[in-house]
């Protein structure tokens, strides 16, 4: 499988008047072509900022402080808007969370996906765009896409401008999509619906994606690998069988302990207890030490390495290290039987 | 169709309290309408004199019978004379108005496109150079005071350099040449811009700056539109409505400036005459300038809702779904 997008020890900071704000720290991590990388981690974690900063989609007051982007093969960490706009919708394109503010009010649907056709295919003649953009629809399921493509945003419902904004983040053929919270915003069941529609095209065109949640029901049932990020920083990634029946970090073991679903019958549902740290000055040591029950001397002193587990899960706790005192996962137990 | 009945009776009702009010209050205001009559020769006047004299202008009636009778000549197409000029009201307008239209027209122009062009510019360059510039320039510029800056230009620009006429709308006997007007413009037109250019520059940047920060922005960013497209097209789509309903509501405000700079430049228009008719009580006169004023201003306004509706696709809703609970209510 080819590398189709790689962050090499990437930091990515918001220089803001209360002061920097370390949204992403040393975060390396890979894509490969026609996998599905899902980013689950608690709001304000930094999943969103990172593929922001990987598509250079923020703000100002954002800067990359360190490491390198690699996207197909090329380093584009220094590049400029200019240059980045060329990359943008044909290399690799984005989701948002919200499609009701997402797309442009005034302009109709089809036009809004024309643009993105025609911004990388200039030369393409009028008729075979119009087709194309009934293609594109067709393809996220836009129902009579013949009447659909001269309506505006308005007129749409919730789950079908998100679907627009699928076909227009699509129109570019791009090799990376970037979905920021794609369901978020959407109602229950139209986040079924969407994902179901989500799923359904990535097997159809391979295309790597990087999703991004905070619910790992969601992410249990579209993504290959699975990175968890706490403050941050990527605490464990491994297979998403790895990270779903053999978590390692006990932050990993507080988000899943936390689902709903596997508290079912019981009397209570267990939490997280605390919040994130504020990023504006990371806590020395390991960011989860004050919420975490497992916590030992060492992770208020020194931040831990990422410890290897298998080739593919790589977990950044102590617990890892020999030393340490042997626990028991009190989560994904269903691998062994018990 | 309904709807715009509806307009129509509402533009009546404000036409019609406007005349009120304005009848009321220029005769209650202090000042001798027999003045602009008679000019110097009221001084000598004997008080039977102007008892008679002011009978016959109908002045001594009750504020509220002038009125009715002032109404029923109005819809019978009579607007009254004009106690200086000896003339049909309408006539004296007449060969006033189009000085006003071309010097006021002209600035309305320059000053729309250019505060366009000004607010496009500093959001563009948000936070750069530039921008701060143009902000600090643009804010202490509004801020002198308008007949001041008039007198200074003619001062500079007439008095000591001597590059430019300093009042009137043509030199004698060059009504028709282009030139001659244009060069009589250029001082009044410089007040007019320069009052108001900043003021609309200033909301296009600030309405500018809140489309950037739009999500429709970021969507169109990571399709990959380069930034130009992405403000000259989509954020100026999201703030013509807006802009235009402004600029027609300025309208107002371009006029009473234009008024203004006429008085100080004495440039024969509806400005001066507002002021002449107001100042000597030129009842008529003042009437009819009013009215004029009041229907295009309200008219403006209306011509703003229309064009919104007709660029912003979420106002043609809003008003089905309004005219719907009209017709649920009949």
């Amino acid at each position: 499988m080819r590398e189709l997008l790689k962050t090499e020890h990437l930091s990515v900071s918001f220089f803001t008047k209360s002061g920097e704000v370390e949204a992403v720290r040393d975060v390396s991590l890979t894509v490969e072509e026609g996998e599905v990388l899902a980013i689950v981690g608690e709001s304000g974690c930094g999943k969103s900022a990172l593929c922001k900063s990987i598509m250079k989609l923020l703000p100002k007051t954002a800067k990359i402080k360190s490491g390198k982007i690699l996207a197909d093969g090329i380093d584009i960490t220094d590049y400029t808007q200019r240059n980045m706009s060329r990359l943008r919708g044909a290399l690799f394109s984005m989701i948002f969370q919200d499609p009701m503010t997402s797309l442009n009010p005034t302009m109709t649907i089809g036009k809004q996906i024309e643009e993105a056709v025609r911004i990388h295919n200039k030369k393409m003649p009028k008729k075979q765009v119009k087709k194309k953009v009934l293609e594109l629809m067709q393809l996220v399921e836009i129902d009579e896409p013949e009447v659909r493509i001269s309506q505006y945003p308005h007129e749409f419902s919730g789950g079908m401008r998100q679907r627009a904004v699928m076909a227009i983040a699509l129109a570019g053929n791009p090799k990376i999509l970037f979905a920021d919270e794609p369901t978020t915003a959407l109602d229950v069941t139209i986040q079924a619906q969407i994902l179901d529609v989500f799923r359904r095209i990535q097997k159809k065109l391979g295309i790597a994606t990087v999703f991004i949640s905070h619910d790992l029901g969601v992410v249990a049932g579209v993504a290959d690998r699975v990175a968890v990020m706490y403050a941050g920083k990527i605490v464990e990634i491994g297979t998403a069988e790895e990270i779903f029946y053999d978590p390692r970090h006990p932050y990993t073991w507080g988000l899943l302990q936390s689902l709903p679903i596997l508290s079912r019958g019981k009397e209570w549902l267990p939490t997280l207890p605390g919040m994130p740290p504020t990023l504006i000055h990371p806590p020395k040591g390991d960011a989860f030490a004050e919420r975490n029950a497992y916590a030992m001397r060492i992770d208020y002193e020194k931040e831990p390495p990422m410890f290897q587990v298998t080739d593919t899960h790589y977990a950044a706790t102590w617990l890892l290290d020999e030393r340490a005192p042997e626990v028991k996962a009190p989560i994904g137990e269903r691998r062994y039987g018990k | 169709m309904l709807y715009y009945g509806k307009k129509l009776v509402i533009f009546m009702i404000s036409v019609g309290l406007l005349s009120l009010v304005t009848f009321y209050v220029s005769r209650l205001a202090p000042g001798d309408p027999l003045f602009s009559y008679y000019g110097e020769r009221v001084e000598k006047m004997s008080p039977e004199e102007r008892e008679w004299a002011e009978e016959k202008l109908g002045l001594n009636d009750k504020i509220s019978v002038q009125y009715s009778r002032w109404i029923n000549q109005v819809f019978h197409g009579n607007f009254g004379r004009s106690y200086k000029y000896k003339m049909d009201v309408l006539d004296v307008l007449k060969s006033r108005l189009g000085n006003t239209l071309l010097l006021g027209g002209t600035g309305f122009l320059i000053i729309f496109a250019g505060a366009l062009l000004l607010g496009v510019i500093c959001a563009w360059k948000e936070g750069g150079w530039l921008d701060k510039i143009i902000c600090k320039a643009g804010t202490i510029i509004s801020c002198v005071p308008e007949f001041w800056l008039a007198l200074v230009l003619i001062l500079v620009f007439s008095v000591s350099l001597r590059w430019l006429p300093s009042s009137g709308a043509y030199a004698v006997g060059q009504e028709k040449n282009i030139s001659d007007r244009i060069l009589h413009m250029i001082l009044p037109l410089t007040v007019i811009v320069t009052e108001h250019l900043w003021y609309y520059g200033y909301m296009v940047r600030n309405k500018m700056l809140d489309e950037i920060r739009a999500d429709y922005v970021l969507l169109a960013k990571a399709k990959g539109i380069k930034k130009s497209r992405i403000m000259l097209v989509h954020c100026m789509r999201n703030i013509m409505p807006s802009y235009l309903s402004i600029m027609a509501i300025s309208v107002t405000h371009i006029m009473g400036g234009t008024y203004v700079a006429e008085t100080v430049f004495s440039y024969p228009g509806i400005g001066t005459l507002a002021y002449e008719s107001a100042r000597y009580k030129d009842y008529n006169l003042l009437m009819i300038i009013s009215l004029m004023s009041g229907i295009i201003i309200i008219a403006c306004n209306m011509a703003a809702q229309i064009l919104n509706e007709r660029i912003d696709p979420r106002m043609r809703i809003s008003r089905q779904s309004e005219m719907q609970e009209v017709d649920n209510y009949e």
